[in-house]
């Protein structure tokens, strides 16, 4: 009873974005590239900004 | 296609002449791959996994790899599919260097998808064989070949190109420039395939080969920055940008997918296919060997299965019983069977290539 009152209290499954995923049955290489490809697209938009504007 | 639409309604609305600009375009494409394999790819796993198109695994492989049958393969249909929509949307079409790397791509990826299909759905496991292989990929080679050669409109178009140096050129004449093309599309088409062994491995540094593609791709098109690098200006070169950020978008999007533990590979459709691409573009835009350069990895994958299978046979000719250089070719696998687990093997050779694209970079500026 315990255990599932804390667990209504947290938004995600783990801490960190990166434990959600693997907490959610993503495996660890899965996750990390996954986050690698969406750091990638972030810094690409960022560097559109040089030119878009 | 987009672009004849910017154009039409420019003449009302001049915001729309914004689409003139190459690296916009470039971009766009990029998105629009990148998004049409997001949304497309899970459906596309589903019913690749539902009509049981499943890999299946060389028994003579790491062991570690047996639990990889099975999984959903031919996924390049996505890649090519996304790349084909995208650089139709927004490449110039009446550009004819954009007509010739999509049906080389195209073509290429047909020989692949046959292939694929004989495998894993006609169960057959020699698949197309060798000879018919290479036969319709030096087909498509060489008619790329005759086809730059009779649109060449300066000597710089035909010439080898020396990275690092300033007037080092070696004019090759008709015949040795199609031999060059025949070799660099059809050696990096096989080079990709065979080094499209791990989850990632053949993806990740064609993205980064792809992208850096466009940046020569944009210089050489470009009349002013050719001039100031000392590049040869290629007219109408610039569009492959467009092209190359399809292929950097839908490879990226693809990764996704196909990261360890992969939910889905690319199959020869996608791994020839992407090869012949690259090769098609380094040849229009005269990169040869700053491919060469990039692509290190594709080449040191192909030199370790030639040299393994090559020594493998000297030996049992000469005495008796065939010696092997690696413990296991393509190189992939020698450094697998060494003790490296594959997600170490996998983000070492994109390092590898990420400074290999660097050192071919730096060949823009460095002459």
């Amino acid at each position: 009873m315990r255990v599932e009152m804390t667990m209504k209290k947290r938004a995600t499954s783990a801490l960190g974005e990166t434990h959600v995923s693997v907490a959610n049955v993503m495996a660890t290489p899965n996750a990390n590239v996954r986050f690698w490809i969406i750091t990638m697209l972030l810094v690409l938009i960022g560097l559109a900004t040089l030119k878009l504007r | 296609m987009l672009l004849a639409l910017a154009q039409w309604l420019a003449e009302d609305v001049r915001t729309f002449s914004v689409f003139n600009y190459i690296t916009l375009r470039a971009l766009m494409a990029a998105m629009t791959s990148l998004l049409i394999s997001f949304m497309v790819g899970p459906w596309m796993i589903r019913k690749l996994a539902a009509m049981k198109i499943g890999q299946s695994v060389r028994s003579d492989g790491p062991q570690t790899h047996l639990i990889k049958a099975g999984t959903p393969t031919m996924g390049g249909a996505l890649i090519l599919t996304s790349v084909a929509i995208s650089t139709l949307l927004w490449a110039d079409l009446h550009n004819a260097y954009v007509w010739v790397v999509l049906l080389t791509t195209l073509g290429v990826g047909a020989i692949g998808w046959v292939d694929d299909y004989r495998k894993v759905v006609h169960r057959n496991p020699d698949g197309l064989s060798a000879k018919a292989k290479m036969f319709w990929q030096s087909l498509i080679a060489l008619a790329v070949g005759l086809f730059l050669l009779q649109h060449a409109s300066l000597p710089a178009h035909t010439e080898l190109i020396v990275p690092f140096f300033k007037h080092l050129v070696f004019p090759l004449g008709a015949l040795g420039f199609i031999v060059l093309v025949y070799l660099v599309i059809v050696g990096t088409s096989n080079a990709v395939n065979l080094t499209d062994g791990l989850d990632g491995l053949a993806i990740m540094p064609t993205v980064m080969v792809a992208s850096a593609l466009a940046i020569f791709a944009y210089v050489a098109g470009h009349a002013g920055f050719s001039a100031y690098l000392g590049e040869p200006a290629i007219p109408g070169a610039g569009e492959l940008a467009v092209f190359c950020a399809a292929i950097a978008g839908a490879g990226l999007a693809f990764l996704w997918f196909n990261a360890y533990p992969a939910e889905v590979f690319m199959g020869d459709v996608g791994a020839l296919a992407l090869g012949a691409a690259l090769g098609t573009v380094a040849v229009i835009i005269r990169q040869e060997l700053v491919l060469f350069i990039m692509g290190g990895v594709f080449v040191v994958e192909a030199v370790s299965v030639m040299l393994q299978v090559s020594w493998f046979k000297y030996t049992k000719k000469k005495y008796g019983t065939g010696k092997r250089i690696l413990l296991m070719a393509p190189l992939h696998h020698h450094f697998e069977q060494k003790g490296w687990k594959e997600t170490q093997v996998v983000v070492r050779f994109w390092i590898i290539t990420m400074l290999l694209v660097l050192i071919g970079l730096a060949t823009l500026k460095l002459r």
